[in-house]
C-alpha cells in the first residue's frame, strides 16, 4: 500500500507545481486525447519526450515515477498481451485457435504499452504535483459552465473534495484495525479464498462503521458553522491563470498539431 | 516463559526509499523486564507506538532485532507463524472499540481465541473469564457491541485481548477520552492484571500521574530514540529535563515546584498526592516544633 503512488501528492515548488489546478486538469486530458492520436513511432516519441520535459519541469525524481508505476504493472502486461494475441493482420509467426502473433501485433502491442505508460504518468503528474483539494476546486472550475443547465456544480465539487479528504484519514484507520485485527489473530492474504474473504469481515465492518461515524460528525460540524449550498461561497484560495499556464498549453498544443502531421494517415 | 523483551540496535524508517520516507525509531537498544509494569512516555511523534509495534512484530525493524519469547524478529522475519507471538503479546490500539464488529458481545471477545484454534465451547468460557475480569456484567453478552456506551464498548475491546490470555500486555494509551472514573477502572484492572496474573505491562500514555501511579518502569523517548529508561522518581527528580522533554510533572510534583517557588521549604518533589501530603504535614510540623 505504502509504495502506491497514484494519488499522493508530493510538495514542492517546481514549475509545475505552481500552475493552476484547472490548467493542469484540462492539460491531462488533453494528453491523454492526443495520445489516442498517435500510431507511428514518430508520434509516440514526441509524446514521450514531451512527458519527459513534464517530468523533469515537475521536480520529481524518475526513479520514483517507475517505482510508483511498479504496482500497474501487472495491468499494463495485461492489456499489451490482450493486443499482441488478438489484433490481426501483418505477418503471423505464430498462431494457435483466436490467438495469433504477428510482426503489426507486436507492435501495436509495444504502442499499447507506451501509452499505458504515458497515461499513467501524466496522471501521476497531475496527482503528485495538486493537492486533492485542489484539484477538487479545478473541477469545479472546469464544470463551471454546466450550471447554466442547473447542474449543482458546487455540490459535485464539494463532495468530491470531502471525499478526497478522508482518503488519507480510511487509509490510516484501515491500517489500524487490520493491525488490531492481526494482533486478535487474523491472517489477511493467506489461505484459501473462502478464508480471505472471512477475513474481511472484521475489516470491514468497522472501517464502515468508522466512515459513517465521520459523515455524521462532519455534517453536524458543517451544519454548526452554518454551512448552506446555496450561497455563493467565496474561496480561501483563489487559484488564477499564469503565464506558465499559457505556456505550458502553447507547448502542449504544438506538440499536439506536430502529431497530427506526423501520424500515418 | 521468559516474559523479557529486548530491543537491539533497532531502526525503523516509514516508507524507506521514497521521499515520503521517516525515521521513526534511530538505533534503539532497550530491555523491557518481564513481569514489569512499563510505561513508555513522550511527546506526539516521538515513536511510543512505533516502538510497541514491533514487540509482536506487526512492524518489522528496518535494521536490528527484537527478543520477545523466545523469538527473535529480524528485518527479513516473514508474516508466516506470527501467530504463536501474537497470542502470547496482547495489543490493545488507542480507541481499540473501533475494532468491534461482532453481532454480540460474546462473539467479538471470542473473535480472538477462536483465531488462535481453541474450540467454541473453550473460547466461550474464556470470553465469560474475560468479561467478568474486565468487570462487564454477563446480561450485556448478548447485545449488540454497537448498543453499548463508550466506556463499555471499550471494555469488550479489552476483554477481546485478555480472552486470548496473553502474558504480555501493550495498551496504547488505554485510557483515552474516558471520564475519570472510567479512566480510573481501566487503570486498575491493568494494575490487577499485572498483581494477581503476572502479566508484564507495557503502557503508553500522556498522563504522568498514571506513570507515578502504576508504573514500576519508565521509558522516556524523544525523537526516535530512548532517551531515559529508570524508575518514576528517577525520570521525575529533574523537572527542567521533563519539560525540555515536552512533557508533564505529575500533577502532585508539578504542585510541589510551585510551593516551593511560593517559599515552602519541601526538602523533595513528592511524585504521589499521598508523598505530597506528607511532605506539606512533615513541613507544618517541622515549622512548629521550631516555635
Amino acid at each position: 500500500m505504502s509504495n502506491f503512488l497514484f494519488g499522493r501528492y508530493l510538495p514542492g515548488s517546481s514549475w509545475v507545481h505552481q500552475m493552476s489546478p484547472q490548467s493542469k486538469l484540462m492539460l491531462s486530458f488533453y494528453f491523454v486525447v492526443v495520445i489516442f492520436f498517435a500510431n507511428n513511432i514518430w508520434t509516440y516519441a514526441a509524446l514521450s519526450g514531451l512527458i519527459l520535459l513534464v517530468v523533469l519541469m515537475s521536480g520529481v525524481s524518475i526513479g520514483y515515477f517507475l517505482k510508483g508505476i511498479r504496482p500497474l504493472i501487472w495491468l499494463i502486461v495485461f492489456t499489451v498481451l490482450l493486443q499482441i494475441l488478438f489484433s490481426s493482420g501483418g505477418h503471423v509467426y505464430w498462431h494457435f485457435g483466436p490467438f495469433s502473433i504477428s510482426d503489426t501485433s507486436l507492435i501495436n502491442g509495444g504502442f499499447m504499452f507506451i501509452r499505458c505508460l504515458l497515461i499513467i504518468m501524466i496522471s501521476t503528474v497531475l496527482t503528485l504535483t495538486t493537492t486533492p483539494l485542489a484539484i477538487a476546486d479545478g473541477v469545479q472550475t472546469v464544470l463551471r459552465p454546466l450550471k447554466k443547465v442547473h447542474f449543482p456544480v458546487d455540490t459535485l465539487a464539494l463532495m468530491l473534495s470531502i471525499a478526497l479528504r478522508f482518503v488519507p484519514t480510511l487509509m490510516d484507520e484501515m491500517e489500524t484495525i487490520l493491525n488490531a485485527q492481526r494482533s486478535r489473530g487474523v491472517d489477511f492474504g493467506s489461505g484459501s479464498l473462502r478464508h480471505r474473504i472471512s477475513a474481511a469481515v472484521p475489516l470491514l465492518v468497522p472501517l464502515f462503521t468508522g466512515a459513517i461515524n465521520h459523515a455524521e460528525n462532519l455534517s453536524t460540524a458543517m451544519e454548526a458553522r452554518g454551512f448552506t449550498d446555496s450561497e455563493h461561497r467565496s474561496k480561501y484560495r483563489v487559484y488564477r491563470w499564469q503565464r506558465k499556464d499559457t505556456i505550458s498549453w502553447a507547448v502542449f498544443l504544438l506538440i499536439g498539431i506536430l502529431v497530427l502531421f506526423i501520424r500515418k494517415s | 516463559m521468559d516474559q523479557t523483551i529486548n530491543f537491539k540496535q533497532v531502526t525503523h524508517t516509514y516508507q524507506a526509499g521514497t521521499p515520503f520516507a521517516q525515521n521513526a525509531l534511530s538505533q534503539v537498544s532497550v530491555t523491557i523486564a518481564g513481569g514489569s509494569f512499563t510505561a513508555i512516555i513522550g511527546h506526539t511523534g516521538s515513536g511510543k507506538s512505533t516502538l510497541v509495534q514491533h514487540i509482536n512484530a506487526l512492524l518489522k525493524p528496518t535494521a536490528g532485532e527484537i527478543k520477545v519469547s523466545g523469538r527473535t524478529i529480524t528485518p527479513a522475519t516473514t508474516n508466516k507463524n506470527l501467530k504463536q507471538l501474537r497470542k502470547h503479546v496482547g495489543m490493545v490500539f488507542q480507541f481499540p472499540e473501533k475494532q468491534l464488529f461482532e453481532e454480540t458481545v460474546i462473539k467479538d471477545i471470542m473473535f480472538g481465541p477462536k483465531n488462535y484454534g481453541v474450540s467454541d465451547e473453550e473460547a466461550r468460557l474464556d470470553a465469560k473469564q474475560a468479561m467478568g475480569l474486565v468487570g462487564l456484567d454477563g446480561s450485556l453478552q448478548d447485545k449488540s457491541p454497537f448498543d453499548l456506551s463508550g466506556g463499555q464498548m471499550r471494555r469488550v475491546a479489552i476483554a477481546g485481548v485478555l480472552a486470548m490470555k496473553p502474558e504480555i500486555l501493550i495498551l496504547d494509551e488505554p485510557t483515552a477520552g474516558l471520564d475519570p472514573r472510567g479512566h480510573k477502572e481501566i487503570m486498575d484492572l491493568a494494575e490487577k492484571l499485572h498483581q494477581q496474573q503476572g502479566m508484564t505491562i507495557i503502557l503508553v500514555t500522556h498522563q504522568m500521574d498514571d506513570v507515578v501511579d502504576y508504573a514500576s518502569d519508565v521509558i522516556v523517548m524523544d525523537q526516535g530514540k530512548v532517551v531515559k529508561h529508570g524508575e518514576p522518581k528517577d525520570i521525575f527528580s529533574d523537572p527542567e529535563w521533563v519539560y525540555d522533554m515536552h512533557l508533564d510533572l505529575p500533577s502532585a510534583a508539578e504542585f510541589a515546584c510551585r510551593l516551593i517557588t511560593a517559599g515552602v521549604p519541601l526538602k523533595t518533589i513528592p511524585l504521589t498526592i499521598d508523598k505530597l501530603a506528607d511532605a506539606i504535614v512533615g513541613v507544618i510540623q517541622g515549622g512548629q516544633s521550631h516555635e
